[in-house]
């Protein structure tokens, strides 16, 4: 196995020139998720080492966007947890589209697309696809294209059918995409109303009047500051009494002492927030 | 003297991982990191079932919580388990490792890291090559590397693997695990 490892004063001069050159600030992120990361992308780009990053990395702008793609966390699959789908399918539409008539779903990252796609099948199914704005926000720009292609890895399609065959009792979810040589695609339909943003580490901007953030095992990425950070916006951008779904096994608990959030479905990690 | 237990397990080893649970005191005195090959669509079940048996608490950890002494720590389904520096849980839903999700190597190198010398790791059966590469790298960093007697395992190519790579401590059957964990102060 090819490794290569990255000093701390290597990893911090790295954070600094992404800083520096691009405005991204790294700094927040889990420090050895980063770090881990970081070396990854050297190997796989034959950079050699932390000078060999920086260099390439502050004169082209191009390979900085790729830099962005990968250090961005792929969805693992569709539908991961099938029994959230189920409760978002069977309880939480159904009942958001009977207070209103239309809302908001928000996914303050997007990366490979598959929670986006995912809801958007649900939507469909429900007839509601037309009624529910979707709003993907992502770090990566390269990801909101391949997103907006329908790209996705075909790697992941048996396991993709076999969660949808656990929310689904007939169909196939083979009707929802095309694969092709080594190539799958998504029917891009899913997505024809959906309003992408690329965005930078820390939201100059938010989308707001949300009714539903969807934002899963992104946060386990950040320290603290920016798990923090993530949750204000996510708070702001909320209606009140809207849903933020996190997670299994992430907490906002220590973000949460004045009961900003409550915690209102605990198998699936559904907050509410509250209502004044 | 040692700081942590990390064990590593497939195919065949739910019931060796319950015997050593069901053995330990109830006041065991390190951490004991589990990352096991579990199916990644079934979250619950598994914690619940080796709680049965184990006299000591076994969880699932929340991303970034604290590792405390005494406790059993099981990567959470189509999570890998990372051991930060400052002993904390760090979850990770990137790619598989070794068709692994979690992967016995990543916890294997993470708490490496964090606990040097001060650990001991144990591969018990199972049907990859999984937590062959972590062992090594345990034992590299002057941990105490411990493999399960192949003959006993119901599956022997994790174990083989592992000894492949790396000239082990020791090689033991379930009860010597056992009785050398018992000694642990």
């Amino acid at each position: 196995m090819n490794r290569y490892e990255l000093g701390i004063v290597d990893t911090r001069n790295i954070i600094k020139t992404l800083h520096d050159v691009y405005d991204y600030d790294f700094k927040n992120y889990a420090l050895t998720f980063f770090k881990r990361r970081v070396e990854k992308f050297i190997i796989k780009h034959n950079l050699k080492d932390a000078d060999g990053f920086i260099g390439r990395i502050e004169s082209d702008e191009a390979f900085f966007e790729v830099f962005l793609q990968e250090i961005c966390v792929e969805n693992t699959e569709m539908f991961r947890d099938p029994s959230l789908w189920r409760v978002l399918k069977e309880e939480l539409f159904p009942t958001l589209i009977k207070d209103s008539g239309t809302f908001k779903i928000w996914f303050p990252e997007v990366s490979s697309g598959e929670e986006l796609f995912s809801t958007a099948i649900i939507l469909k199914d429900l007839n509601l696809l037309k009624h529910v704005q979707l709003i993907a926000s992502s770090i990566s720009q390269l990801d909101i294209e391949n997103t907006q292609k329908g790209l996705f890895d075909p790697k992941k399609i048996e396991v993709n059918d076999a969660n949808y065959k656990r929310i689904f009792s007939s169909g196939e979810l083979s009707n929802f995409y095309t694969f092709e040589g080594d190539k799958s695609h998504w029917d891009t339909s899913l997505i024809d109303n959906t309003k992408f943003i690329k965005q930078n580490i820390i939201f100059d901007d938010y989308p707001k009047g949300i009714k539903l953030v969807l934002f899963r095992n992104q946060m386990i990425y950040y320290n603290q500051i920016l798990q923090e950070r993530y949750i204000k916006t996510i708070y702001n951008s909320l209606v009140p009494g809207g849903h933020f779904i996190i997670g299994n096994n992430e907490k906002i608990d220590y973000w949460n002492s004045d009961k900003d959030f409550t915690l209102v479905n605990k198998e699936e990690s559904i907050y509410k927030k509250k209502l004044a | 003297m040692y700081k942590a237990v990390v064990i590593g397990g497939s195919a065949g080893s739910f019931q060796v991982i319950t015997k050593i649970l069901s053995s330990l005191p109830k006041n065991f005195p390190l951490p004991v990191l589990l990352s096991l090959h579990r199916l990644k669509h079934v979250r619950s079940g598994f914690v619940e079932a080796l709680s049965i048996k184990s006299t000591i608490p076994i969880l699932e950890p929340y991303d970034k919580e604290n590792i405390k002494p005494g406790k059993g720590y099981l990567a959470p389904a189509n999570y890998h388990m990372y051991i930060e520096l400052n002993k904390r849980i760090a979850l990770s839903t990137e790619e598989p490792v070794n068709h692994s999700r979690p992967s016995i190597d990543l916890t294997f190198e993470t708490a490496t890291q964090a606990y040097r010398d001060k650990l001991i790791g144990i591969i018990l059966s199972g049907a990859n090559r999984d937590g062959a590469y972590g062992l090594k790298k345990l034992k590299q960093a002057g941990g105490l590397a411990i493999v399960q007697d192949p003959n006993e395992c119901q599956v022997k190519t994790m174990t083989e693997a592992s000894l492949k790579l790396t000239t082990v401590d020791h090689i033991f059957t379930t009860d010597q695990i056992i009785n050398f964990l018992l000694k642990l102060k």
